[in-house]
């Protein structure tokens, strides 16, 4: 039997873009290659460079990436792509180039990680050029459902929104209509209605995807599988005082940024508590806001140290001297990677008590909840945390292991099998 | 007519033709009036005597109604002796003739409140014996006609044949004349004269209306540089509705057919350059066209001078960018000196483009078997010419061959061409078999039969390359030659193959579309297509782009 081909497509390249879905992307996809019986492909899409250029080759959007034949960068102009309606104008990128791409590959299974920049007509267009072929989609965010950055944050007020409607995203974004925003949804559920499994790295995603419309057959939950890296971080930390606490991503508003800071500006100048910002970004977010993140900073030099990006690998010299890994989110989030690396280290975590945080974070069991978005509460619990060293030891050992790679490449690969099954009867009772 | 040719001065008679009166014209013509006719002729011998050419005209041909005046002078201008003795003086004299003969219309007053209007925008010359007229007409009905005069005398209705189209600016301006059914006041033409025009001053343009009026203008003096002519042209079929329309099918394929070959013609060789000693009784000459871009060359040379198969290869380097001539004379004296590896440098005397180039390299170089090769391709490792001519002579009945070709990522830039129509589109166009893929992309490196391989890098027989007549000229700045070459060669019966265990690199430049390549590059479709259509289709009902070889 020949070997089974999965198309991998991702939004970005880590090597080009680091983030969680793409890292974790690259990950599966290299877990996959280590699977025999499977060849995989990795399809991460990669647009202009910063000078503006075209970094594509004339005639196709497609290049490799390294010696690796099998991984490939797809080249879109971040202009073509239409962020309200989720796809690219220039359709010829899926009636041209992507078909002839499919075409050559030929994968059994279609894995996408996303279609941020590529466009949600690639479902379409994969089930058109290809129809047996199984067609999976890990959801990362609500970009699907919600046109605020796919956040399920209300424009006003940082109000978490359950639910999206015509009327209710009209009344975030009023200059848009409601009939727009059906538009929009049926043109995305539209291309949606040729996935055959949704996968959502967490529960209280996959409920959003559900009250959204995604029948309960076509979607379960499956959390990101991780490789475990060489090494953990020492456990307990070597150093005893300050207690160090460690944020991890992007410095911006929806990662509760301003939380955090004056969060550390109202805990008691009596607790020695550290807070260290390990983050990208800060120059993409808005001039207002890095102008009232540079204001916070200023107030609190000697307690909160900017350390800037780091790359995935830095990560367990990084958590050394941390005591708590700091998740201050004010949107739902999905299911942060920032927790299973703690976890990983053996470091306890604080975070906001709303959505994937705190569902992958036991209040009490490996972490701390805090009032997501309310300073004062973050405060008092880390006022709690530093103050108590039996309860981090505690913490400490409520952590279990995250999820290993090795379990959800197994389960993946179950998946497609099935899928490919179901769509065999499909293809019959067609 | 004979009473308007009889003699009235027997001193003049010229003693073989009693009634016979001659002037001369030029060094090689005379006229000839007499015995039933006006004609030119050859001059005879020199001591003979000659009339005043201006007397001649008056004495006897002045009193002729007003056509038929204008009649001679077209037919004396469109004599065959002009083809073949062009010269300034007798089209001087031939203008001469038209000014005494010619009856004068009233000048065109381009005037809102005329009934009539007429301007001639622009007289492009598209080669001594072929030109392109813009302009726009206005009369009562539309009915109008609109004759160009030469400076010669030959006279063209262009609007019998021009192309027609609307003019706002034209509508608006005679607006206030109410009830006017002038429709596409435009008027766009290519045309033919039968035999040269050389003077570039003295155009006219005559407009006669079904109502009788007729008034004629003065024209602008024809353009004569032939890259501006052809840019104005393309212009034209760019503004004109799509590029592929009537106007190209009636007027803009053969203007531009004979411009490219007018270029090409206009470019000769003028001297060849040799480094070293190439090899007398080379196995094959491999043809680099050079345009601008000449640091390649130093990477081709670096990797050609540490391969074997060099010592029987004659190296042709062709240079299309002719200002250049002493800077890259320069450059291969120091490069010859470091490598030692002995090469030509063909110089032209004017640009020829990229088929014109090969032409001219093909033609300076002496080997059975011919490399066509672009200035950005590099070779990944040695040995790859004679794997290339070890397969070609293999292959029973092959045309041309092509190699795998690398961007510098190791992405497929070539594994063989093939055509495409996006549905519902008319034009085919060529695209690449799995561009884009990695190198070890398992279907790509398989040999096959394609439609065609690429120019970049192809090696072919001589005497296959000459019998199909090589590449065409008549693409506008290079896009379609190298397909058109292969189609030639499927079409005389012989197979096109991709070879794609000799691999280079091209690095091939980031082509943005810009909007003065836009219209060449639909032209040029549109050529492709026009011509090998039939053809096409044929060849890819058979041919399976994705076929997976590499599995079976």
């Amino acid at each position: 039997m020949s070997d089974l081909r999965v198309l991998f497509v991702a939004h970005n390249h880590p090597t080009l873009h680091p983030g969680g879905a793409e890292a974790y992307s690259l990950e599966l996809y290299e877990a996959m290659r280590e699977q025999p019986g499977v060849e995989p492909v990795l399809l991460a899409r990669i647009g202009s460079n910063v000078a503006r250029r075209r970094v594509a080759h004339p005639g196709t959007p497609f290049s490799s990436v390294n010696d690796d034949p099998n991984q490939y960068f797809l080249f879109t102009e971040t202009d073509h792509f239409d962020f309200f309606t989720l796809t690219s104008r220039d359709k010829s990128l899926y009636s041209r180039h992507l078909t002839d791409f499919l075409l050559a590959q030929r994968p059994d299974v279609v894995h996408l990680q996303h279609t941020h920049f590529i466009g949600v007509d690639l479902l379409s267009q994969i089930r058109r050029v290809l129809p047996d072929a199984a067609i999976v989609y890990t959801l990362h965010e609500f970009l699907p459902i919600c046109n605020h950055h796919g956040q399920m944050v209300r424009t006003f007020a940082d109000e978490l929104c359950p639910e999206a409607s015509p009327r209710r995203c009209n009344e975030c974004f009023p200059e848009i209509s409601p009939q727009s925003f059906f538009l929009r949804e049926r043109f995305v559920k539209g291309h949606f209605a040729n996935v055959d499994r949704f996968l959502a790295p967490s529960a209280q995603l996959m409920d959003k995807y559900l009250r959204w419309g995604i029948g309960s057959e076509r979607i379960e939950v499956e959390e990101y599988g991780r490789l475990m890296p060489d090494r953990r971080a020492a456990d307990p930390p070597q150093v005893k005082s300050p207690t160090n606490i460690g944020f991890f991503g992007q410095l911006s508003h929806f990662k509760g940024a301003e939380v955090m800071m004056e969060a550390m500006a109202t805990v008691d100048p009596g607790v020695d508590a550290h807070l260290w910002l390990n983050g990208a970004n800060l120059e993409l977010q808005t001039q207002e806001f890095q102008e009232e993140f540079a204001r916070l900073q200023e107030g609190l030099r000697g307690r909160v140290t900017f350390r800037g990006p780091y790359e995935h690998s830095e990560l367990p010299k990084l958590m050394e001297d941390l005591h708590w890994a700091l998740i201050p989110s004010i949107w739902w989030e999905n299911s942060p990677l920032v927790i299973q690396e703690a976890f990983f280290h053996r470091r306890p975590i604080i975070c906001s008590d709303i959505g994937g945080m705190a569902e992958k974070v036991r209040d009490g069991v490996d972490g701390l909840h805090f009032r997501g978005g309310d300073p004062v509460s973050l405060a008092r619990t880390i006022e709690r945390a530093t103050t108590n060293p039996r309860l981090w030891r505690s913490l400490r050992d409520g952590i279990r292991d995250p999820y290993p790679m090795d379990a959800h490449v197994g389960k993946l690969l179950g998946l497609y099998e099935e899928t490919i099954e179901q769509r065999k009867g499909v293809a019959v009772n067609a | 007519m004979p009473d308007a040719v009889k003699a009235k001065n027997g001193t003049r008679r010229r003693p073989r033709r009693a009634a016979e009166q001659t002037a001369r014209l030029s060094a090689e013509v005379e006229l000839v009036v007499g015995g039933g006719g006006v004609e030119l002729r050859r001059s005879t011998a020199a001591d003979e005597p000659r009339g005043s050419l201006k007397g001649l005209l008056r004495d006897e041909l002045a009193a002729l109604d007003a056509e038929r005046r204008n009649e001679i002078s077209a037919e004396l201008a469109a004599s065959p002796l002009v083809a073949e003795h062009p010269s300034l003086e007798l089209s001087g004299s031939l203008y001469g003739i038209r000014e005494a003969l010619r009856e004068r219309l009233p000048a065109c007053a381009v005037d809102a409140r005329q009934p009539v209007g007429l301007a001639v925008e622009q007289i492009l010359a598209v080669d001594e014996g072929s030109f392109w007229i813009t302009g726009w007409m206005h009369d009562e009905d539309g009915q109008g006609e609109v004759t160009v005069v030469s400076p010669e005398g030959i006279r063209i209705a262009v609007t019998k044949t021009a192309f027609r189209f609307e003019r706002p600016d034209v509508v608006q301006f005679y607006s206030a004349q109410r009830g006017n059914s002038t429709r596409n006041h435009g008027f766009t033409a290519f045309f033919e004269l039968p035999a040269p025009s050389l003077l570039t001053d003295g155009w006219i343009a005559e407009l006669r209306t079904g109502e009788g009026a007729a008034v004629e203008i003065r024209c602008p003096s024809p353009v004569l540089d032939p890259l501006a002519v052809r840019a104005t042209i393309l212009g034209e079929l760019g503004n004109r509705g799509p590029v592929g329309g009537e106007l190209a099918a009636e007027h803009g394929r053969r203007a531009l057919t004979r411009l490219q070959e007018r270029i090409v013609a206009e470019s000769e060789v003028d001297s060849v350059d040799i480094y070293g000693e190439p090899p007398s009784e080379p196995a094959i000459s491999i043809v680099v066209p050079l345009y601008k871009r000449l640091d390649f060359i130093e990477h081709q040379f670096l990797q050609f001078s540490t391969d074997p198969d060099f010592a029987e290869a004659e190296l042709v380097y062709v240079l299309d960018s002719v200002e250049q001539k002493d800077e890259l004379a320069a450059k291969a004296r120091e490069l010859f000196a470091l490598y030692k590896l002995p090469f030509k440098v063909v110089n032209l005397t004017a640009g020829a483009g990229f088929a014109g180039a090969n032409r001219h390299g093909i033609e300076v170089s002496a080997a059975p078997q011919l490399l066509l090769l672009n200035s950005d391709v590099v070779p990944d490792r040695p040995g790859w010419m004679t794997a290339m001519r070890e397969f070609y002579l293999a292959q029973e009945g092959i045309g041309a061959l092509g190699p795998k070709l690398l961007y510098e990522d190791d992405s497929l830039q070539h594994a063989g061409l093939y055509f495409h129509r996006a549905p519902g589109a008319e034009l085919w166009e060529n695209a690449h078999c799995y561009k884009g893929l990695h190198r070890a992309f398992p279907a790509a490196n398989v040999a096959r039969p394609v439609p065609a391989v690429t120019a970049a890098c192809m090696l072919i027989d001589r005497d296959r390359y000459e019998e199909v007549g090589g590449l065409p000229l008549h693409y506008v700045q290079g896009d379609y030659e190298d397909s058109e070459l292969c189609l030639r060669l499927s079409g005389a019966g012989y197979e096109n193959w991709y070879l794609p265990q000799v691999e280079l690199y091209h690095l091939e430049g980031q082509s943005y579309v810009s909007d003065a390549r836009r219209v060449p590059s639909e032209y040029n479709m549109w050529l492709h297509s026009e011509i090998w259509g039939d053809r096409i289709e044929e060849l890819m009902a058979e041919f399976e782009p994705f076929d997976e070889g590499g599995e079976q």
